[in-house]
């Protein structure tokens, strides 16, 4: 794996991290792209049911999770950056500030949650729905398992775990991670405004 | 063989081979008894060689993973089996018990031996896969425990490697899952909804994952490719299969009362499910290129890169044929899901057996590979076997097919029996291949056997 | 982020962070103001996709790979957002 600090444009053969992790990130974006498609093919059956559903989402707190994700995926680029001049410290704050917006996304998903349970709706309410409550907790799930990668990464960059020669596991956490935050982009503007 | 607890491994491949005959025997039987109605009749019908087909099979792929482990745990552990003489034990009260069931089936009729061995007490037979009666199922669960005890202890007092790992979970899973065969609600629904959390994450979930620790195993033995690039690939492999598997036991539930969003889950995962069998097929194919020394058992390698190719296309290809709901709507339960179900049995966890079998049984014999002749002999025997069952499945999906047409499309559709008439020709086909099956099965017995030429020498 | 020996004022991904946000934004204002049909949602799409590329090319550092890993994640948000489009065409007369 290539890690040097270059500071040229030089082309790399490989992405950022570990090449293992961009096969998994490959398969996660098929899965999530498959359901996307299906979600819109459904949508095109019932316009009127998935119109009139989606009018009861909270866009605002979806925006608000969109920017909270933007703003933790850079977090990242910054612990990447910190790294390749080998400042663990400030690697590992990086990361932390990343997991910490990450933790804001579940809370404010949580009363998302919340609010469409204690009014009754659940997977079996309508299609709409039942694509919006699996598309939401399939992604809620991968911000978890994110978070847990990055806490790893925190835990083993303060250690003084990695150097500038020496960091794919940061730029394996930073991949998946972007990841998440790349498909939220997708999937807040398909399911909580298009129409 | 680097330890001396891994001989345990040997009776255990002896007896998954023995069961493996009778599996194929009784195939045969049921293959005869699709075009000639009474053959054997009454004293074996239909549905006793059914049960009995199926029940070895898992019976001798659970003797397959069990010696699997026995000869891997040691050498990945680095350290002796920690009890080998409770490895024996349990291979007889295995054995034993699972000949006992046997001779039940098909000794009296499955009432009467369902009332001879309590199920009054604990219902829980009568369902397909799962009908042993209660105490063989006690027995599994504690043949299973202690096994599992016997090689949790030699991983935790050795070394830990990935691939012991990745099989100790396979294999703990495979344990827990099958708890679910205790538990049988009245309300068919529930019922038919929990009998897949040990059938479906069975084969589609922890199964895959000793799958892959075995082959993984195989492949740093006659590769010698780094376990660093191997490990690597087989976490991907198994967080692949568990995302897919999990949620796919969806496609279960299109069509028995469960909720309607699992058309969706279903469809949508179990679509992915061939993913990490095609990671596999690359994987494995990929180890074998960049191979560091030339092992010397060469039929070992052939099976090796055979499982990945017939797992991907027995579970993967066959499987998406019918996975999607709309297009299940219209398979379910016709001779796609045998065609599926025989083509991914063998490809995947057959063959894997297999596999093993071919690599250890000739090191728990004192040499690293068997002689040249027989491992062409082997490899005939791998030819045969395989290209037959490709047949087999290929039979019984042009029957499904038809089946389809005749019986649900169209505006007038035939009745089962006379849809069944219309397909015959393929039923008799696939008994001539089950036949030719049988003939590699027998090849691949007697290449352990064939004496000519000099075996290799102990490695 | 990637010439960290020449102290920038501005790097160039803060830069990105602030067009992710902007673009964020005005995805928002279509939503609250309702709005909807072929040529809104053409444009909320092209932003989400354009999202991505910033995402892909700049934070997760595609950009100075092989072509074939950009194109992977092009060729699959193509894709995607193309066949989005199709189901969304199919309901527009």
């Amino acid at each position: 794996m290539i890690n040097n600090t270059s500071t040229s444009h030089e082309i790399h053969a490989t992405p950022p991290g570990d090449l293992a992790i961009w096969f998994f990130i490959f398969a996660e974006l098929l899965a999530f792209g498959v359901f996307f498609v299906a979600y819109a093919f459904a949508r095109a059956h019932n316009v009127a049911l998935f119109d009139e559903s989606q009018q009861h989402l909270n866009r605002t707190s979806g925006a608000i999770n969109t920017l909270v994700l933007i703003t933790s995926s850079y977090f990242m680029v910054r612990a990447v950056a910190a790294i390749k001049q080998g400042l663990s410290r400030e690697c590992a704050r990086w990361i932390a500030a990343a997991i910490g917006m990450g933790g804001v996304f579940l809370v404010i998903k949580l009363f998302e949650f919340h609010a469409k349970f204690s009014a009754g709706i659940s997977l079996s309410t309508n299609t709409f729905y039942m694509f919006y409550l699996s598309l939401t907790i399939f992604h809620f799930m991968h911000v978890i398992l994110g978070m847990v990668i990055l806490a790893a990464v925190m835990l083993k960059a303060r250690g003084g775990g990695y150097s500038a020669e020496n960091h794919t596991g940061v730029e394996t956490g930073a991949s998946y991670w972007h990841m998440v935050d790349l498909l939220w982009i997708i999937l807040f503007p398909l399911v909580y405004v298009i129409h | 063989m680097q330890y001396k607890s891994q001989a345990v491994a040997k009776p255990y491949f002896i007896a998954a081979i023995g069961l493996f005959v009778g599996q194929i025997l009784f195939g045969l039987i049921m293959g005869y008894q699709y075009v000639v109605g009474d053959f054997l009749f009454p004293a074996i019908p239909f549905n006793v060689a059914r049960m009995v087909h199926t029940n070895l099979l898992i019976v001798w792929i659970l003797f397959g993973f069990m010696g699997a482990a026995y000869y891997l745990i040691p050498e990945e552990a680095e350290t002796e089996l920690f009890s080998p003489k409770l490895a024996w034990i349990m291979f007889w009260i295995f054995l034993v018990a699972g000949a006992l069931t046997i001779v039940g089936y098909l000794a009296v009729p499955y009432a009467t031996l369902a009332k001879m061995t309590g199920n009054d007490i604990l219902a829980t037979m009568g369902r397909e896969f799962l009908e042993q009666p209660l105490p063989t199922k006690v027995g599994i669960v504690i043949v299973a425990l202690a096994f599992l005890f016997n090689i949790s202890m030699t991983v935790l007092k050795g070394r830990k490697t990935s691939i012991s790992l990745v099989l100790l979970l396979g294999l703990w899973g495979l344990a827990i899952f099958f708890l679910f065969s205790f538990y049988n609600p009245s309300n068919l629904v529930m019922d038919k909804y929990f009998w897949w959390w040990t059938v479906h994450l069975w084969v589609e979930g922890v199964w895959e994952l000793i799958l892959g620790a075995m082959l993984a195993f195989v492949l740093i033995k006659i590769t010698g490719v780094d376990r660093e690039v191997i490990e690597k690939w087989l976490y991907i492999i198994i967080a692949m299969t568990l995302i897919t598997g999990i949620i796919g036991t969806g496609h279960h539930y299109f069509w028995i009362g469960t909720p309607e969003y699992w058309q969706w889950f279903g469809s949508v995962f179990s679509a992915l499910e061939p993913i990490p069998f095609f990671m596999m097929t690359v994987f494995a194919f990929n180890m074998v290129n960049r191979r560091r020394r030339e092992h010397p058992n060469k039929a070992a390698t052939l099976w090796a890169l055979g499982t990945s190719v017939m797992a991907f296309l027995g579970a993967g290809v066959w499987g998406f044929l019918h996975t999607l709901s709309p297009v299940n709507f219209y398979t379910h339960g016709t001779q796609i899901t045998a065609a599926h179900g025989h083509l991914s049995f063998y490809g995947a966890y057959a063959m894997v057996n297999l596999t093993m079998i071919s690599y250890a049984m000739p090191m728990l014999r004192g040499r690293s590979a068997n002689s040249g002749s027989a491992q062409i002999m082997e490899m005939w025997s791998f030819w045969l076997m395989t290209v037959s069952m490709v047949f087999i499945t290929l039979f019984l999906t042009a029957a499904g097919i038809l089946q389809i047409w005749l019986q649900r499309m169209g505006t007038t559709p035939l009745g089962f029996m006379a849809a069944q008439d219309q397909v015959m020709l393929f039923y008799w086909l696939r008994e001539i291949t089950g036949f030719v099956f049988l003939i590699g099965l027998v090849l691949y017995i007697w290449s352990f056997f064939c004496k000519k030429g000099t075996a290799q020498a102990a490695a | 982020m990637d010439t960290p020996h020449k102290p920038h004022f501005i790097r160039p991904c803060t830069f990105i962070w602030l067009a992710l946000m902007l673009l964020t934004g005005s995805t928002y204002a279509i939503g609250e103001a309702g709005l909807g049909g072929l040529a809104i949602m053409l444009i909320v799409l092209g932003t989400a996709a354009l999202k991505v590329q910033m995402v892909a090319n700049y934070f997760m550092g595609l950009r100075r790979t092989r072509w074939l890993w950009r194109g992977i994640v092009l060729g699959w948000l193509l894709l995607v957002t193309g066949l989005i489009t199709i189901a969304y065409l199919t309901t527009v007369k």
